[in-house]
């Protein structure tokens, strides 16, 4: 049976659907991210869970206990806020060890508890400080060792990184990532950046308008996504609008795309064809061999992005666009002609909607 | 966050700065001096000095008397006010912020009104007994001449402090509202509460219009003895608003000691953010 189960969960705020239908199954140990645009209600389900918001329709089991109507500070869930939420007029020792103070714990064990987490996110010499003497990345990490302090039966984390640099960004989560899989716990993530949904999640949902649009791993997320919206969110694709015209093939405006994966639709329907741009090759001179869905165009835009360079090709009034790799080629140049292709196993079939 | 490097004020700048301490300063250091004059208005210094005018002030039964009723009327407010602005601010802040603007409002109120109006309305509409011309009339009075000095400390740092983050933070540890409010949110609104608390003393233990107009010789408070003094003898009227100025200065730094005690500096807590 699933750790944490989230079943038929739907809420309304005045007028507006903030979540509608959330069924989901955590199991112990895992990071499931809730990854979606501004609005899409992946907070609001956050705060479900911790017990801020009351759901309108539907049931939260926590190990097989429903603690839909237990209230927040009865619920022995951890969180960390965006904005850190470090209590400003305490220590950071007194910060970590609030929620043992709450349950009456003695002294001597709050200490040992707040050397362990303070410890766990190496963060040690700053228990006498204050929290404003303190980074953003700091604090943040303060933030989680609070929440941790209380060993909670599940961590919810709510955009944690939000607020920070890129840099500190990108180490605190791999640091969360750590921590997270080091303690064994269950862990809910919300975020709206794709690529620290990607990179340190078990399992990824995908939200949008308060509905789940995909759940899977984040390879699953990635190379099969379900709708458009999450092949489009995630990552970028390249969309060619087009209609069936046989079982692999799909005709677009000026192309004709061969494809694998048209059995589910039937000929005649209009649908859209996505290719990632990394998917797609180019060659300075038309290519021979087995290679199917190869056009030409002309090199528009060159952005350097270091490991890769992303092409915007112009293929008969269509920017299409390609990631390649500068190594062991010639020189790319504005306007060059080029040829490109991309494999037909590469392409995603999706109803126009 | 750290201030930027201090650089070697100009001219121009020390000029200014130093009008503006002289201007706030030489008044206070006249009055002190002229306290402790035999006589100061022949020379650019006193002729001589002499503590005859605080013997006299001391030997006074009534100053001890209208100082024990300004502390009381000052006390009074301040615990008034505290009991009526803190949660309606706290409230306003967390649950009703549409609110707001209202309040913001009817902050300005007292500013506009001036106290000769406030005083004579209020003995006007509570003529009757046992308020009439009492005491809790003139702290009624009091609380509403100075709210705006409670409300804006307050709100100001109800708004510095994020309260309904910081309140979900401390739920999700396990903390119950009585929690909630005792060690979290009061302690980070305590340099807003405390320095509310400091101008409302300030300001009531000074106040003569509202005083003299409401309850008279009846509830005599130290600024009326102070006036009145000014009629009668400028050396004991400077003693006692040395007095005053002194009192003032002591209830800050004791409130500011405290503070000190209890949160590192109030200046940390609004930083915090």
């Amino acid at each position: 049976m699933a750790y944490l189960e989230l079943i038929n969960i739907s809420k309304n705020f005045t007028n507006v659907v903030a979540v509608q239908d959330f069924n989901l199954k955590i199991e112990k140990g895992q990071l499931v991210s809730f990854l979606g645009p501004s609005g899409c209600g992946k907070t609001t389900t956050l705060r479900m869970i911790a017990g801020f918001e009351t759901p309108d329709e539907g049931t939260i089991l926590l190990d097989g206990e429903d603690i839909s109507n237990i209230p927040p500070n009865k619920r022995g869930i951890g969180m960390v806020f965006q904005a850190y939420a470090l209590f400003p007029n305490m220590t950071i020792q007194e910060n970590v060890v609030f929620g043992l103070k709450m349950q009456h714990k003695p002294k001597t064990e709050m200490a040992l508890a707040a050397d362990k987490v303070l410890d766990l996110v190496r963060l040690k010499n700053t228990a006498k400080r204050y929290p404003h003497q303190l980074s953003g990345g700091q604090q943040q990490r303060i933030a989680l060792a609070r929440a941790l302090a209380i060993e909670p039966r599940v961590l919810l984390l709510d955009e944690p990184l939000s607020a920070l640099d890129a840099e500190v960004r990108v180490a605190l989560r791999g640091e969360i990532r750590r921590i997270q899989s080091n303690l064994g716990i269950t862990t809910v993530y919300v975020t709206h950046d794709q690529e620290e949904a990607l990179s340190i999640s078990d399992l990824v949902v995908v939200m949008n308008g308060g509905l789940i649009e995909q759940i899977g791993t984040p390879q699953e997320i990635y190379r099969k996504p379900n709708t458009r919206f999450v092949a489009t969110f995630i990552g970028t694709a390249n969309e060619f609008k087009g209609i069936v015209e046989s079982e692999n093939r799909v005709k677009c405006d000026e192309i004709t795309i061969s494809t694998t994966r048209v059995a589910d639709h039937s000929i005649g329907s209009k649908v859209v064809v996505l290719v990632r741009p990394e998917n797609i090759e180019v060659f300075d001179q038309r290519p021979s061999g087995m290679l199917v869905n190869i056009f030409e165009g002309e090199i528009e835009t060159i952005t350097f992005h270091g490991a890769i360079t992303r092409l915007g090709i112009n293929a008969g009034g269509k920017i299409i666009t390609a990631d390649v790799t500068i190594t062991g080629r010639s020189a790319l140049t504005h306007h060059q002609h080029v040829w490109l292709s991309f494999g037909s196993d590469y392409c995603q079939v999706m109803p126009q909607v | 966050m750290k201030p930027s490097q201090k650089s070697k004020p100009s001219p121009s700048q020390l000029f200014f700065v130093s009008i503006f301490i002289l201007y706030m300063i030489v008044p206070i250091i006249a009055t002190y001096i002229f306290s402790v004059a035999t006589r100061w208005d022949r020379t650019i210094l006193p002729e001589g000095y002499t503590l005859d005018g605080y013997r006299e002030v001391m030997k006074n039964a009534s100053f001890y008397i209208t100082l024990q009723h300004s502390l009381i009327l000052s006390v009074g407010s301040v615990l008034v006010s505290l009991i009526m602005v803190v949660p309606t601010a706290y409230w306003v802040h967390t649950k009703l912020p549409s609110a707001k603007p209202l309040l913001d409002l009817l902050m300005i109120l007292p500013f506009g009104i001036p106290g000769v109006v406030l005083a004579l309305a209020l003995v006007q509409v509570y003529n009757f007994p046992p308020i009439n011309r009492s005491p809790f009339l003139l702290t009624a009075a009091t609380v509403v001449f100075t709210m705006p000095f409670m409300y804006r400390s307050v709100s100001n740092n109800l708004e510095a402090v994020d309260i309904p983050t910081l309140t979900e933070a401390a739920q999700s540890l396990g903390a119950n509202i009585t929690n909630v409010l005792m060690r979290v949110i009061i302690p980070s609104i305590f340099p807003g509460i405390l320095s509310g608390s400091l101008l409302v003393f300030a300001t009531v233990f000074a106040e003569f219009t509202l005083a003299r107009l409401i309850v008279g010789a009846g509830f005599k408070t130290f600024p009326m003895l102070l006036v009145e003094y000014t009629r009668k003898d400028g050396t004991i009227a400077a003693g006692l608003s040395v007095i005053s100025f002194t009192i003032a200065w002591i209830v800050s730094l004791l409130i500011l000691w405290v503070s000190s005690k209890g949160l590192k500096t109030s200046h940390d807590v609004v930083r915090a953010r």
